[in-house]
Formats: structure tokens, sequence, C-alpha cells
């Protein structure tokens, strides 16, 4: 009924262990068995045999699922704080481009702009920094919406938010965010102006414009047109002689702001294809991922 | 019945990485306990569907609460006081499970091992087993959640539908007749 090993510690054996599976043993041999399994190490190794394995890595998948999930951070207990939902508010705060690493790249690349522009001390020593800026919540969003990258895109796929919502939601935390830091660089700046904060008209118009190609082409695709032909249109502004833009002149200025608004007109209008699976990859291939 | 020579991770340990956070821990923490607590889980219910929704909800709560294992008694012991606990709520139904939390706002922790439990892991003699058989069910099922599911008079008057009162006296009839029929 039990064997006792040489250092004459009680173990159960296999045949009592299947007995208690099957229910077949008195309460003395249960309640042995039972007491024994909460802390033998060993024995409960030999209880895996009485389990369907199919059940247990079914409900393993299930919990490793649930758990499998970042916990709720700063970020996102201040927002639920703040009286944003439990779940608006952990998918803002598991936006990719707000983790640490993220941030922590976004300043670095602003802390090289404002050096570049305070060690040339030409007159448009700042050129670099205000064509650096717009970029960076276009690269942001890109993050926001790599599958690869982001640890909660089958949640987002499943969450209860609509996908145009969301995108919405992720655009404007990451562009908040990016802007907050570019805000603050550009007080750093050599000369401080109204020059000095060009960079946010174009960020808005990039950032709306890259959303409202997202309608037709997938939003990687269109956040990479988008920041190419900011690249293109700088580097063709860019009057030798004199190293200046009229993208960060007043013209260049009023034309962000139109773009900005058309494009988020265009966004309004097209919402709809923000829903459908166009743009978005709502195959399960993803999702199968996280079920090792 | 070795133990693997290659020692890994104590409970403790485990537990102590669940706390942080730790997925994986949580998972070797799964392997290593999931699969005793179903087979005693459905000692205690016969609806498989119940019992692997406890052992579900038990190791969301370790999940959650692994912090608040103090390291006092093994850890079995106190994954099985959360599963006993969850199958009590699950099958008494949202009005007793509103009871119960009361209850348990008021309980201390699930305790360690005891010394009656003790007593049992090291069961030698023959005269013990056969006087523990011969308890009358009413008996046996009083000693078995007071004692080895570790519960509360309470609790154990809520899982077995009989007045705090009876179990308190059942539980002194059934220690009193073990003392009798061993002394």
């Amino acid at each position: 009924m039990r064997e006792a090993d040489a250092a004459g510690t009680w173990h159960a054996d296999e045949a009592m262990l299947s007995a208690y599976g099957d229910g077949l043993l008195d309460a003395a041999g249960r309640w042995s068995v039972e007491a024994h399994l909460t802390s033998c190490a060993a024995c409960r190794l030999q209880a895996r045999a009485l389990v369907d394995p199919a059940r247990l890595r079914r409900l393993r998948a299930a919990l490793i699922e649930v758990v499998d999930v970042p916990r709720a951070g700063v970020a996102e207990r201040l927002l639920v704080r703040l009286g944003v939902a439990d779940h608006t508010a952990r998918l803002l705060a598991a936006t990719p481009a707000l983790r640490g690493s993220w941030l922590l790249a976004v300043a670095a690349t602003l802390a090289f702009a404002v050096l570049a522009a305070r060690v040339q001390r030409g007159p448009d020593a700042t050129l670099g920094f205000l064509c650096v800026a717009p970029l960076l919540p276009l690269a942001g969003i890109a993050v926001a919406y790599g599958p690869g990258i982001d640890p909660t895109y089958e949640i987002g796929l499943a969450a209860p938010l609509r996908s145009f919502r969301l995108l919405l939601l992720r655009a404007a935390t990451v562009l908040g965010a990016s802007a907050l830091l570019a805000a603050v660089a550009s007080l750093a700046l050599p000369r401080l102006g109204w020059g000095a904060a060009a960079w946010l008209l174009p960020s808005l118009g990039l950032t709306a414009a890259s959303l409202a190609l997202a309608t037709t082409v997938e939003p990687l695709r269109a956040i990479g047109i988008t920041a190419g032909a900011w690249v293109a249109a700088v580097v063709v502004t860019v009057a030798p002689p004199a190293p200046s833009s009229v993208l960060f002149a007043t013209t260049g200025q009023v034309a962000f702001a139109t773009l900005a608004l058309l494009a988020a007109a265009v966004v309004l209008l097209r919402r709809g294809h923000f829903e459908s699976d166009r743009g978005f990859d709502t195959t399960p291939r993803f999702a199968a991922r996280r079920l090792r | 019945m070795s133990v693997s020579p290659d020692q890994p991770p104590s409970d403790t340990e485990l537990l102590a990485a669940v706390a942080e956070g730790d997925p994986e821990a949580f998972a070797a923490l799964y392997d290593q306990h999931a699969p005793w607590l179903l087979v005693r889980l459905r000692q205690r219910t016969a609806n498989p569907d119940l019992a692997d929704q406890v052992a579900q909800e038990t190791f969301l709560v370790v999940w959650r609460d692994a912090g608040r294992f103090r390291g006092e008694g093994a850890a079995g012991a106190w994954i099985w006081g959360i599963a006993i606990r969850r199958l009590l709520d699950l099958q008494r139904g949202r009005a007793a499970q509103e009871r119960l939390a009361g209850l348990l706002g008021r309980r201390s922790e699930p305790d360690a091992a005891s010394a009656e439990e003790q007593a049992l892991v090291t069961l030698e003699h023959r005269e013990v087993i056969r006087a523990l058989n011969r308890l009358s069910p009413e008996l046996q099922a009083v000693l078995q959640a007071t004692v080895l599911d570790g519960l509360s008079t309470r609790e154990a008057a809520v899982l077995l539908g009989i007045p705090a009162g009876t179990v308190k006296t059942r539980a002194m009839r059934a220690r009193a007749r073990l003392r009798q029929e061993l002394a």
C-alpha cells in the first residue's frame, strides 16, 4: 500500500496514487495521499500520470494567455485613477511607443539634434532638429502597429474598442508623448523663438497624413510613404546657399496646418476602412504565436 | 521514488518569482501543482468542468497574490487553501459567496500543516488507519474539512451544509473517538 525509501520517509506509490485518483482509497489512505501531496514534489510528479495531458495543456494555455500580458504599470494605474476605463488604460499603457526604451530612444535622438544645433552655430543651425522632430511620432506609431512588436497585439484585436478608436487613441498618445519631449528639447536650442517650435505643425500634418493613407494601404507602408515624402521635401527645399527651408517658414507652416486638417477630414470620412481587415491583419497567424 | 539530482527551484522560490511577475516561473509552478490539484479537486466534486474552473481560478489567484505567501508551511497547502475556498464559493452560489466573503475577511490565512496533518503524513500504524476508517462518514467529512482542507469551523459548516455548532461537536467527537481507539 505504501513504501518507504532509504531514509525511511513515507511516499505514495504508483498503485496507491492511481487508486486515489479513482476514488478507491478509504479515508485514511485518501487523507494520507492528500496531505502528502501538498509537500512532496516527487509524488506530485507521479500524480501527473493521473490527469489527461490534453486537459492540462488546455488549462495551461488559457492561463498563460491571461498571465503573459504586462501587468498594470505606473502609467496604467495612473490612467485608471484618472478615470480611464480599465481596458483602454491597459491598451494605452501597453502602447509600445510608451515603453521606457522607446522614450529613451526619442530623448536621445532629440538630444543629439539639439547638440548638433549647438555645435553647428550657423544661421539655421536648428534645421536638423526641425527635420528630425516630426519623424519621431511617425516612428512611434509605426512601432505601435507592428504585430511583431506589440505585446498586446492580439488583445488589441479582441478588445471591445473598435480599431478606429484604438488607432486614434494610440496615435494621440504617441503624438502627445513625442511632442512633449520635443517641446522640452526645443527649449535647449541655441536660438529660442517661434522658429524653434516649427516642428509642431509638420508633426501634426505628417501624423494625420499617415493615418489618412492608412485607410488605403497598410499602416506601416503609409507611415513609410509619409516619412519618405517628408525627407524628400526637406532635401528638395533646403536651398544650398542659405541652408533654410520653406517648410519652416510661414508658407510651409500654413501648408502643414492645412494638410493636418484635410487629412483629419479624410480619416474621419474613411474611418470605416479601419474596421474591415484591410490594412489591419486580423488573421490568427499572430495569435498562434502565444500558444506554445 | 527518487528525487531528481539536479534540484529544480523550490516552490517558495517559484512563488517569489511569480510575485515579481515572472510568467516562466508561473508556468513552472503550474506544471508542478496543476496535476495533483486537479486530481484532488475531483475528489471533492464530481463535475470535471467545475474542477477545471476552480483550478484555473486558483492559479489566477496565485498569480495575483503570490506575494502573500509568507513561506510558512508547504506551498501546496497554501494553494489548496485557495482552491478549496474557490470550490466552496462556486458550489454555494452567490448568496453563500457573499456570506463567505464576510467570513473570510475575518479569518486568518489558511494555516500551515497542523499537527494532525503531520500525523497523517507519517501514519505508520494500522490502528490509526483502522480507527480513521471506522469513523462515521459524518465525522470523516468534518475531519476532512477542518483538518485536511484547513477550513475554519464556519467555512466547514458552509461546505457541509450543517450548523457551525454541529461542526464543532462532530470534530470534538471524532477526535475523542480517535483518541479512545488509539489508547
